[in-house]
């Protein structure tokens, strides 16, 4: 590969780039909360359901309209990089407003969690299994990150799908969890450790699932012939955010169960 | 889809609307901004005409709080942060650091079409059923039951907070990596430092805004408790998330402001910038200092001694940093060639509000002041003059300066500088009494006083209006001039930075070869 900041400047400059996508992913979600507005707000939930649900079809449409004309170009200047690096940085604030929050209402409590919780909540078992499959899966997408870079495209396939299957199964597992904590009478209304609970749970999950998003997406344009030595920004993006996904368990591991189990 | 110079797809309304370039999304955003900015004018007009008597004059109380709760929303999150991050960085950083876009100019149209779904948000919150009472901050108790529309509030938080997010990513990964060859970080604008301090609090302070109004539409629609005391919630929480993002946010408007002033004052008085290093530290030492402040909202709240104290310390340190700017800048007019252009006057306007701003500021931090000062017209005055109008008048200076270089046509010289008389006059008459009002202990967001504030409160009103007549001399001249000014050269201000030396208006890439960049933006008195 040539240097990568050349490339990019010396890209043919007499022609203006027009893209219809930004502006259709702004308008999808743009639909999307007016779905949620009209079914919690103005209490029509099928009507809300239909809206989001054309909003969220909009945006997978224009998500992978954006995506094939950015692969169209015939090189890539592998600033995506810096930027998801720039961007875990956010995710860090994100994450430390809300584990600040929890810390903030911990402290001064007479008893964490407080009185009303269940016996076994939180369930500290189930979560240490969990943190198996989700930690190896590290491992394994570092595996396939290396395979990628020996320009062995299928063992990178390969590995990338057992990253996929690791956190799949976390995430079934969390769902269970989830399921059987509200059947016991555990749920966001219970107290504010509950509140918590599966905020911050939640919003942990949410970030594997567009991991595990990102990674399905990756193997489909991988199989397409895509992604291969001389491309590997996405691949090295998705490597550092789903890193990132998984030293976050270890944290909200520590202070969500391990914590409030002593 | 392409097109070149000579193509018809160059022109015309689809050019726009499915345009990457920056340029064209910075004057797209320039006028979302501007007419959300008049919006939010004629409520704070509307307001004003309630002052003229103490009780009830055209509106009533409920009509009040949601004029108030969307003119402040407006004219921060619409106009004064998105013209600095929105317009001029659009404008300027890939001009000044020498590149031909920014890093995603994908994203960077995202950002914008997000920014306008957000508009859009504001704008339902004024008309729809439910409308929006919960002053710009949005504090619970009162915002989970004063039976608004909150999900307008939190939704429209959210639509800003992506936009400036992905435009936080771009714009330092820009910065970062896309200079020109030869342009160091110490040859840079101080726009360009301005502007990436600023959006580094935006990528720290957005995500935790977008948590807590996050926290909020749970609370309000799915049954959670996080500022719900009576379940072990704590409404105290909102408001340290909040402030968190809330209070740094007026360094995102204000350290692009400091480069722009840098720019406007260097130029005309035909003189290197004084201190270029101090005044790039300083941006930084800002930029962090900035998020340890947040607690100076919160001083009569009940948080404990040892958080007050601290961060009262850390708000008067941060007038460290800011007067050394000021007096960087008289430093650097001294004996300087002043040209009294325009963009110079506005520049000098500014200083006087932001040290009228600036000093009263300095009192508020100080917890024994801010106890009898909290909450009442004083902090009206103060926060009007240090951020809205002081940052307007540099939001006015700076599209001036530029103006010849994004539309390559003058502006009127004459209406400009009768808009600025207007404007400064205006500003110490509207704001000024209500310092008075304040300290004799009124509180703010009152649609009626009593009739002992009669008298300040009608030479506010008055004031406001002369103000408001400034302001819309500068909208005319700016919309007309757009069109019918006169053309005008590359350089027309002799500047010595990078952005001078394309054509007005630039090419749609910019530069017809990358520059090799030997020496920084200020060397006046250098052939």
């Amino acid at each position: 590969m040539t240097n990568e900041k050349t490339t990019s400047h010396s890209i043919k400059h007499h022609e203006a780039e027009l893209s219809v996508w930004p502006p259709m992913v702004g308008l999808s979600s743009l639909l999307m909360i007016f779905g949620f507005m009209i079914a919690f707000q103005w209490k029509l939930p099928s009507m809300g359901m239909l809206v989001g649900g054309a909003g969220v079809v909009m945006l997978i449409i224009s998500l992978f309209g954006w995506t094939s004309e950015v692969y169209k170009s015939s090189f890539e200047a592998g600033l995506s990089k810096t930027a998801i690096i720039v961007f875990i940085l956010s995710e860090v604030a994100l994450f430390g407003g809300l584990f600040g929050g929890y810390l903030y209402n911990m402290f001064p409590a007479p008893e964490w969690p407080p009185i009303n919780t269940p016996k076994d909540v939180p369930p500290l078992g189930t979560a240490l299994i969990l943190s198996v499959f989700l930690l190896s899966s590290s491992w394994t997408i570092h595996k396939a990150e290396a395979h990628l870079e020996e320009g062995n495209t299928g063992g990178f396939k390969g590995w990338l799908f057992l990253t996929i299957l690791l956190g799949g199964i976390f995430l079934i597992g969390q769902a269970v969890e989830w399921s059987s904590l509200i059947h016991e009478g555990f749920n966001v209304s219970t107290n504010s450790f509950g509140t918590f609970f599966y905020t911050i749970t939640g919003f942990h999950g949410s970030h594997v699932l567009v991991g595990i998003i990102l990674q399905v997406f990756i193997l489909i344009i991988a199989s397409r012939g895509r992604i291969n030595r001389e491309r590997p920004t996405i691949v090295r993006a998705c490597g550092y955010y789903w890193h990132f996904v998984d030293g976050l368990w270890l944290l909200v591991l520590s202070l969500i169960y391990v914590l409030p189990s002593y | 889809m392409e097109c070149s110079a000579h193509n018809k797809k160059c022109s015309g309304i689809k050019s726009w609307l499915f345009t990457t370039d920056h340029k064209k999304i910075a004057v797209m955003y320039l006028t979302v901004s501007l007419v959300v900015f008049v919006l939010a004018l004629a409520l704070a007009a509307v307001m004003k005409i309630e002052h003229w008597s103490g009780g009830k004059d055209i509106i009533d109380a409920k009509t009040y709080n949601v004029f108030f709760t969307i003119h402040g929303a407006g004219m921060i999150l619409w106009w004064i942060i998105p013209v600095f991050t929105g317009f001029f960085a659009n404008l300027l950083v890939p001009l000044m650091i020498g590149s031909r876009d920014v890093a995603f100019p994908r994203l960077n149209a995202l950002s914008f079409w997000f920014f306008v779904a957000a508009t859009v948000m504001a704008v339902l919150a004024l008309v729809t059923p439910g409308r929006l009472d919960i002053g710009w901050t949005g504090y619970p108790p009162y915002s989970l039951q004063s039976g608004s529309n909150l999900s307008l509030y939190v939704f429209a938080v959210h639509m800003l907070g992506a936009s400036s997010l992905a435009s936080a990513v771009n714009f330092i990964t820009t910065i970062i990596t896309m200079r020109a060859p030869g342009m160091t970080w110490g040859r840079l604008n101080l726009t360009i430092w301005g502007i990436f301090g600023a959006n580094i609090i935006q990528l720290f302070g957005i995500p935790v805004l977008a948590g807590a109004v996050t926290l909020l539409l749970f609370d309000k629609y799915l049954g959670t408790n996080f500022y719900n005391a009576a379940m072990g919630g704590s409404s105290m929480l909102y408001q340290h998330l909040f402030w968190f993002y809330a209070h740094p946010a007026v360094y995102v408007v204000a350290l692009p402001a400091f480069g722009v002033i840098s720019e406007i004052v260097s130029t005309f008085s035909r003189k290197k910038i004084y201190g270029y290093t101090s005044m790039a530290i300083a941006i930084m030492v800002i930029t962090f200092l900035g998020f340890d402040v947040w607690i100076h909202h919160l001083f009569t709240k009940g948080v404990e001694d040892w958080a007050r104290i601290v961060q009262s310390l850390l708000t008067i340190m941060i007038g460290v940093p800011t007067g050394i700017k000021v007096f960087n800048w008289l430093a650097t007019m001294h004996q300087g060639k002043i040209e009294f252009r325009s963009p110079m006057l506005y520049a000098v306007g500014f200083i006087t509000m932001f040290v009228i701003g600036g000093v009263t500021g300095v009192g508020n931090g100080l917890i024994s002041i801010d106890l009898h000062v909290h909450d009442t017209w004083w902090l009206v005055a103060h926060f009007h003059f240090v951020l809205s109008l002081a940052m307007t008048t540099v939001a006015f200076a700076g599209i001036y300066y530029w103006f010849p270089k994004f539309t390559g046509r003058l502006y009127n010289e004459r209406l400009a500088n009768i808009s600025f008389w207007f404007i400064l006059i205006g500003a110490i008459f509207a704001f000024g009494p209500l310092f008075e009002v304040g300290l004799k202990g009124m509180p703010r967001r009152y649609w009626a006083y009593p009739h002992e504030f009669t008298g300040p409160f009608r030479v506010s009103v008055v004031g406001g209006y002369i103000l408001i007549i400034g302001f819309l001399l500068t909208l005319i001249n700016i919309i007309r001039s757009a069109f019918k000014g006169e053309r005008t050269t590359a350089n027309p201000w002799n500047a010595k930075s990078l952005e001078w030396t394309i054509p007005s208006p630039p090419p749609h890439y910019n530069f017809e070869e990358i520059p090799v960049i030997t020496e920084g933006p200020y060397e006046f008195g250098k052939k």
